[in-house]
């Protein structure tokens, strides 16, 4: 369950004060895939770094499965990132030489997870995405984008987290793989009873979740 | 693969990065590691030259030049008075005497030579009355020289670089005996041995001991207990040297302080550590290069580390990012940096120390080479502060110049290594602060 309640985020920009997220309010279901659509600079990419717990809000407030994030110390936030979110971003951001397995098993190895739990885990995860025993040995760069996107999928999903942010998940992608990972953040969504938050300018996205917003001059429409 | 294993994985992620900052980051350990065996071996050979030279003062009457006199005998009072000075050990006296064909039987083994006679004449030109000064066209026979003490196991005091008593005994210094020991020349010239005796000062001297001492100057020697000496020469209560020992290096330093203020200027005061001070004084440049050389090394070897960790934090800023982003706290991700950090430098630390094995050696002599042929007037310096206290010191500490030898032992290896280490957190102390700016956001905002 995630609610939003007046969340706000100014930044000095140079010379100008800029408002980037105005007053923000909603709320989302456990299982629900959601999007959020706006042109470049609506304040997309910053509404997903407050809800990520990458930032930190000039006033507002986030609950998380009933935690109120916008009051935690640093050291709380890095463990709510640790257990309670999962990212997946535009360029899958996996580490270069890890293996798909081993990128999977990084943020369960930094949430203490123990070493023969996480990589049964991280193969099933793996497995459950579509990279098979084979793929999942391969370093990022020998896997394709869609495959790389679905082992950044798996890593997002490694710890349980109540709240999956994926920032253009398909913005690199063909629209038949990006169709394919469309599908799949659904159907984890729903078996995960995860919460999927995807910010996109793809309409069929938008079109196939399950909710979905419009943000424009940093408000929620 | 925890945090350790990701640091070591790190280390190997760009080959040619790797292979280009462990060349140059063991360059620069094995000049720190060669310049640390040097500044060893030159403190070791510093120590042992000090050693040799020992930790004793020499206070002499002010102006007195060898055999040749100048100046007033040291008394009894002056002795007492630097015997209750704080910090000194032990006294021991000498005192030395000629001998010629009016006051001896024995033949000196010496002959004059040209020098000799040249010497002769230049000196009787200024002493006329002298019964060489009336027979000048005839050579001279070199005066026969008595040395005395009141301690013969105290080397410095007999006037030789070496001594060894080849037959007999020592004489007692401390008795008035009229007994001597003879140095092997003396001995063989005059066919003396032990249990025979001599005529010296209208007296029959018994021969207990012969000596050799290597040189032929101190074997035409005769050692004589002090009293017998100073009875003999009516000097009784006088001495032409005294050898102070003192409790230590450290004290050596105020005890001469102290003698020069009892005694003023009636004493000539060298210590025996202002004396090795310049006999090592090419030993102490070699000392000063390797420091320096040291330091700089360890420096450039942290600014070479320090430079290629922001390089590579900030090629991985993204990644930093991410792995904040999905759970890392910054203490984890600064210890993957250090270990990275880490392995390199002790890739390096490895490498610098085969080559430090293999040209320590060579540079130090470069160095022994430069040092002892840039200081001429230290070297000189050295040299005559060396004669003074005796010829077997002017032998060791040239040799300890010469005979550097650098060598690397487990103690040097876990030097190293430990510079190692502080190199590698030195050079990853700034990279790990700008890891812990990295903001997470800046990986969606660099979308």
């Amino acid at each position: 369950m995630l609610k939003v309640m007046n969340l706000t985020k100014k930044f000095q920009s140079g010379e100008t004060k800029v408002l980037a997220v105005n007053n923000v309010s909603f709320e989302l279901g456990d299982g629900i895939f959601a999007t959020i659509v706006g042109k470049s600079g609506s304040g997309k990419s910053t509404l997903l770094a407050l809800l990520g717990a990458l930032d930190k809000s000039t006033s507002g407030e986030i609950f998380v499965g009933g935690e109120n994030i916008s009051k935690m110390s640093d050291r709380k936030l890095i463990n709510y990132r640790r257990n309670k979110i999962g990212f997946v971003f535009q360029s899958y951001n996996l580490v270069p030489n890890l293996s798909a397995l081993e990128n999977v098993i990084l943020p369960m190895e930094f949430a203490g997870v123990s070493k023969s739990e996480r990589k049964n885990r991280a193969i099933k995860l793996l497995r459950e995405v579509g990279i098979d025993e084979a793929k999942s040995k391969r370093l990022p760069t020998k896997l394709s984008g869609g495959e790389q996107q679905r082992v950044a999928i798996a890593r997002a999903l490694g710890n349980k987290p109540s709240l999956i942010l994926a920032d253009e998940p398909t913005g690199n992608l063909d629209s038949t793989t990006g169709d394919i990972i469309i599908k799949l953040m659904k159907n984890l969504a729903k078996t995960e009873k995860t919460t999927i938050i995807a910010v996109t300018h793809d309409s069929t996205m938008s079109a196939k979740a399950d909710q979905h917003f419009t943000m424009k001059d940093g408000k929620l429409l | 693969m925890g945090t350790i294993a990701r640091g070591v994985k790190n280390a190997f992620r760009n080959s040619i990065r790797t292979i280009s900052v462990v060349l140059i980051l063991s360059i620069s350990i094995a000049m720190a590691l060669i310049m640390f065996e040097s500044l060893k071996t030159v403190e070791t050979k510093i120590s042992s030259v000090k050693a040799s030279i020992g930790n004793f003062v020499t206070v002499s009457p002010a102006g007195i030049r060898g055999f040749e006199g100048g100046g007033s005998l040291l008394t009894d009072d002056s002795i007492s008075k630097i015997s209750q000075i704080s910090g000194v050990t032990k006294v021991t006296k000498t005192l030395t005497d000629h001998l010629d064909t009016t006051t001896t039987n024995l033949v000196t083994p010496i002959a004059a030579g040209d020098f000799g006679n040249r010497q002769q004449r230049q000196s009787t030109g200024s002493s006329e009355g002298s019964s060489a000064g009336q027979n000048q066209n005839h050579s001279f026979a070199m005066p026969i020289m008595v040395s005395a003490t009141d301690d013969v196991n105290v080397m410095q005091s007999l006037n030789v670089s070496q001594f060894n008593l080849t037959s007999g005994e020592k004489i007692d210094g401390s008795s008035a005996d009229n007994v001597a020991m003879l140095g092997t020349s003396m001995a063989s010239k005059n066919n003396l041995t032990v249990g025979q005796s001599f005529k010296a000062y209208n007296r029959d001297i018994k021969v207990v001991g012969i000596f050799d001492s290597g040189n032929t100057f101190s074997n035409s020697l005769i050692i004589m207990p002090l009293k017998t000496l100073q009875t003999l020469s009516n000097q009784v209560g006088q001495v032409n040297s005294v050898l102070v020992q003192t409790v230590s290096i450290d004290t050596e330093a105020s005890v001469t302080s102290a003698i020069k203020t009892q005694l003023g200027d009636s004493a000539d005061v060298v210590s025996s550590q202002d004396t090795s001070a310049q006999a090592v004084a090419p030993l102490s440049n070699i000392k000063s290069i390797s420091t320096y050389g040291l330091i700089g090394s360890l420096v450039a070897g942290a600014i070479i580390l320090f430079l290629t960790m922001v390089m590579i934090v900030r090629e991985r800023r993204r990644e930093i990012g991410v792995l904040k982003a999905i759970g890392a706290s910054n203490a984890l991700v600064v210890a993957q940096f250090s270990v990275e950090s880490l392995v390199l430098t002790l890739i390096s630390s490895i490498v610098g120390m085969v080559l430090g094995t293999f040209l320590s050696n060579p540079i130090l002599k470069v160095m022994v080479t430069s040092s002892t042929t840039s200081g001429p007037s230290n070297a000189g310096e050295a040299h005559v502060a060396m004669m003074r206290v005796g010829a077997g010191i002017v032998n060791g500490a040239q040799g300890a110049v010469r005979n550097l030898q650098a060598t690397i032992n487990w103690q040097i290896i876990l030097y190293g290594l430990g510079a190692a280490v502080i190199i590698a957190l030195i050079g990853s102390a700034l990279p790990a602060y700008f890891i812990s700016k990295v903001r997470p956001a800046e990986v969606l905002r660099s979308e």
